[in-house]
């Protein structure tokens, strides 16, 4: 039995951050990981996805360079190339986490863990059990891809955001099931790598519970990109039937059925949670996922639960980092440095989409008295020089104080921007002093000043 | 050498202030720290208090005279001394001065070196120069020292043992600082959760939880609320009221509205509202009916009966009532009005009235109509002889012709000064008025 401080299950952002800021106190900390340090955002997610969207980027730029006056003769890429320029980013960040931990003199046990009502963690590997125990254990291990139940999908070779990049041809054709925030990202990857590409997804709306503005603006763009968006479908059938291809039958929003043959089907439908290393605990649950108090702990004391696990929150990497900042603090009888209750979110389409704070629907369901202001990017200098037609930025205020209840941002970018309304929110500025900052230009980001002062009813240029 | 006393900038948007009283006669002694004026701007009373030892030699204005800011409104100097009959021109210099002075919390020195005064917010502050000047300095609320001078004057020792004793204001962030102010916690009170103590809402809220106590909400009587129970008390307690009811039948009135109401909103942009319509209409029967335009002169030996037409709005405004005023209503057709309307309350919701659009009133009128109000008894806004209430538009049972109708009726209230006007002329206006508003086309005539 190896006697730790602090043991912490999985090394993905929630993880090895817990980790990092456990040693950063002096603790005796262990972290178990059954795969590679750095875990799904660094290898089957966020690093992978972004550094592909740079490359269809780039791509999509070069392409469209011969009207800037820019030759470069016939434009080709190589698909393999791009996997291993991703590999090599990918391989990097995990040895600078390796040696991060190395740094803090934490101990990695390689293996399947699970913990129990009394902090005792197993360690299994090739039929090898190790035993450590600590008084606070943290459970990071995340959540895999869900693949819902529709007839022959399970049965028929499929990829899903862990395996998409394994494959190391382009398929000429491509389904995605699911118009999530990951369906949508994977579908403008694709498409920009010329993919056909087609979005089937249940509900009415893609990217459901984020902004509508941005959700209407995002669907326009992906089909002016040729993705067919199918969106109110219903997913019947997927078969191989042809040598080499995928049939897929679904019935379209207006009742009519359709059959098409897809080289590859990739399923972002969801993620299902990885609940087996709580097996052995008595911590309870809502809706599948862990239920926690504000410090992330669970019914069992010491025993706390972070990231995609954990019930409430965003399923994001920054949200599950922060989470476990928390965790490791509540643990060390700190207070808490992180206000985890702001999140910003980020999607990594072609455009960007970033919004913080509360959508509009959701002010209204909590019945606040509120102003939107929208600036559309044509217009701005900046967004002329970049020719970008497609965004806007959205500030959402309350009216008597003006305080800054969410905004979202659509365009080129605009996730490296979100962090300016996110700082108003969090250091509680208003609509006036956000107004009255001077911004630089020209940017894209003046938008957002401009949509302030247009709030506040001295707009200089809308 | 003869000192002068200038009128004051008080803010950065105040233009002119009206002088309220004066504390002191030509020929009078002042002494240092004494009131000679009082000031009211359009956000507050204050007193201007002498900077110099001697004699008022001269005053340039009277009670209600309203003065351009950094004029020379009198003089303080030796006996016998010369000054000027006529109040000189500012120079560029005052006004550059002043314009570049920033606004201020305290009211500190204003206006040149010179100048013989400072402002003292009313019946507070006493300082002596230097006090006030390490005041401004180090940025303390004069308001906040303890003085240990005469009169419990502020001397300059005083602000510096404020300052080492002073705990440092609270720090919080704008939204707290917002909310703060609206709920009136006070900052010092709350314990903040933020970095170095910074004061975040959510502390706010906690603050609050731990303090709700039976203690009424204090709010300072001040400013326009100040105003309104002064001048209301004074009305109420001085002027023989006597209120005059009538019910009018807005049938016509309403279709007026409906049949020109598109041309209005075409030409000004706004909506043709009742209040207009009943503004056109007094200010019609006012022309017919001179005594009731009229006012009692301020020493209540003459009446006068105005020539001008000049019709004032009650608006309830955050602040408190206000009532600015529509000049020469009489000669202005119902555009104007709606435009001239619409564009006084929003102003004065805003906040951003000057003193003169709220002078030279000689009629009032009240509408509380879009309320569950029938009629009520409005308080005459003096000097003025009358002032009009308005209730709600109801759908009445109503004889007529031998049958009973519904027919829109709204309770006309027409309280008058019986010092002014006799009851017989008032109840004729009241009629006519009724009269024009059941046909109101004549109106447009």
């Amino acid at each position: 039995m190896h006697n730790y401080d602090i043991i912490i299950i999985g090394s993905g952002p929630g993880g090895y951050t817990a980790a990092l800021r456990a040693a950063n106190e002096g603790k005796k900390t262990a972290v178990v990981e059954d795969r590679k340090i750095g875990g799904t955002c660094l290898h089957r997610g966020c690093i992978p996805s972004k550094t592909m969207l740079q490359h269809a980027e780039v791509l999509h730029q070069v392409e469209g360079s011969a009207a800037w006056g820019i030759e470069t003769g016939d434009v080709s890429f190589s698909y393999t190339a791009m996997l291993e320029r991703k590999e090599k980013v990918v391989s990097q960040l995990e040895a600078g986490i390796t040696a991060l931990m190395k740094k803090g003199k934490i101990d990695v046990f390689p293996g399947r863990g699970s913990v129990n009502n009394e902090k005792e963690v197993t360690v299994e590997k090739e039929g090898q059990t190790e035993r450590l125990q600590a008084p606070a254990v943290i459970a990071a291990a995340g959540t895999s891809p869900f693949v819902p139940p529709v007839s022959g999908l399970r049965e028929t070779a499929h990829f899903t955001s862990d395996t998409i990049f394994e494959k190391r041809e382009l398929p000429s054709s491509l389904l995605i099931v699911g118009g999530g925030i990951v369906g949508v990202e994977y579908a403008c990857l694709f498409a920009g790598l010329h993919v056909d590409v087609t979005i089937v997804e249940m509900q009415e709306d893609i990217l459901t519970g984020e902004d509508k503005d941005a959700s209407a603006l995002l669907r326009r763009s992906l089909e002016k990109q040729g993705v067919t968006v199918e969106t109110g479908a219903a997913l019947h059938d997927v078969q191989t039937k042809k040598q080499k291809a995928v049939t897929v039958v679904y019935t379209r929003k207006d009742g009519s059925r359709e059959e098409i043959d897809v080289d590859d089907v990739l399923v972002t439908a969801g993620r299902k949670p990885n609940n087996a290393v709580l097996e052995d605990t008595s911590v309870q649950y809502v809706d599948g996922f862990v239920r926690v108090n504000e410090n992330m702990e669970t019914s069992v004391t010491g025993l706390y639960t972070i990231g995609d696990l954990a019930a409430g929150g965003w399923k994001l990497a920054h949200a599950a980092s922060a989470e476990g900042i928390t965790a490791v603090e509540h643990a060390c009888g700190l207070k808490p440095s992180i206000h985890k209750s702001l999140i910003p979110r980020c999607i990594y389409t072609f455009p960007e989409i970033a919004a913080v704070g509360m959508t509009e629907e959701e002010v209204q369901q909590r019945g606040y008295d509120y102003k939107t202001e929208l600036i559309p990017l044509q217009g701005n200098g900046k967004a002329m020089a970049m020719e970008v037609s497609d965004g806007f930025t959205k500030i959402i205020v309350e009216k008597k104080h003006g305080e800054i209840l969410g905004a979202v941002l659509a365009g080129p970018h605009v996730t490296e921007m979100i962090g300016e309304p996110a700082a108003y929110i969090h250091l509680e500025g208003t609509v006036d002093e956000l107004a009255s900052m001077v911004h630089p230009h020209p940017t894209l980001l003046e938008s957002l000043y401009e949509a302030a002062r247009s709030w506040i009813g001295k707009g200089i240029h809308h | 050498m003869a000192k002068e006393v200038f009128m004051p900038k008080l803010s950065s948007t105040m233009e002119t202030g009206t002088i309220l009283q004066w504390m002191k006669n030509e020929g009078d002694p002042v002494e240092m720290g004494e009131p000679v004026f009082e000031v009211m701007s359009d956000k507050i009373n204050i007193e201007v208090e002498a900077y110099e030892e001697g004699f008022m030699l001269k005053k340039y204005y009277n009670v209600d005279d309203v003065v351009p800011v950094n004029t020379v409104v009198g003089y303080i100097g030796e006996k016998e001394e010369n000054v000027p009959d006529t109040p000189p021109e500012s120079t560029e210099d005052s006004e550059s001065d002043a314009a570049s002075e920033p606004e201020q919390n305290e009211p500190a020195a204003h206006g040149t070196e010179s100048s013989s005064v400072r402002q003292v917010e009313r019946g507070q502050i006493r300082a002596t120069p230097a006090a006030r000047r390490v005041a401004r300095e180090e940025e303390v609320s004069l308001s906040d020292v303890t003085g240990s001078g005469p009169k419990q004057r502020v001397q300059q020792q005083d602000v510096r043992d404020f300052l080492q004793n002073a705990p440092k204001p609270p720090k919080a962030t704008p939204l707290a600082r917002k909310w703060a102010e609206d709920q009136n916690v006070d900052l010092n009170t709350v314990e903040g959760s933020g970095p170095v103590n910074k004061i975040y809402t959510k502390d706010l809220s906690a603050a609050q939880e731990e303090t709700v106590s039976s203690e009424p909400d204090r709010i300072p009587v001040k400013g326009v609320r100040k105003v309104v129970a002064d001048r209301m008390a004074e009305s109420a307690s001085t002027v023989p009221h006597v209120t005059l009811n009538s019910d009018v039948d807005m049938t016509e009135a309403i279709r007026l509205r409906s049949q020109i109401q598109d041309k209005v909103v075409e030409q000004t942009g706004s909506k043709l509202s009742y209040t207009e319509i009943i503004m056109k209409a007094v200010a019609a029967a006012l022309k017919r009916h001179p005594s009731i335009n009229a006012s009692l002169s301020s020493d209540q030996q003459e009446i006068l009966l105005h020539r001008d037409i000049n019709i004032g709005l009650a608006v309830a405004t955050e602040q408190g009532l206000v009532v600015p005023v529509v000049p020469s209503a009489g000669e202005k057709g119902l555009t104007a009005l709606v435009k001239e309307s619409k564009q006084l309350a929003a102003d004065a919701r805003n906040q951003q009235l000057n003193p003169q659009q709220m002078q030279g009133g000689t009629f009032t009128i009240s509408n509380l109509g879009m309320y569950a109000v029938d009629g009520f008894t409005p308080i005459i806004n003096q000097p003025e002889a009358a002032i009009l209430g308005v209730g709600q538009m109801k759908e009445t049972p109503t004889a007529r012709n031998g049958n009973v109708e519904l027919r829109p009726l709204t309770t006309f209230s027409l309280s008058f000064d019986h010092r002014i006007v006799d009851g017989a002329p008032a109840a004729a206006f009241l009629t006519e008025l009724k009269q024009m508003l059941e046909a109101p086309y004549e109106l447009l005539m």
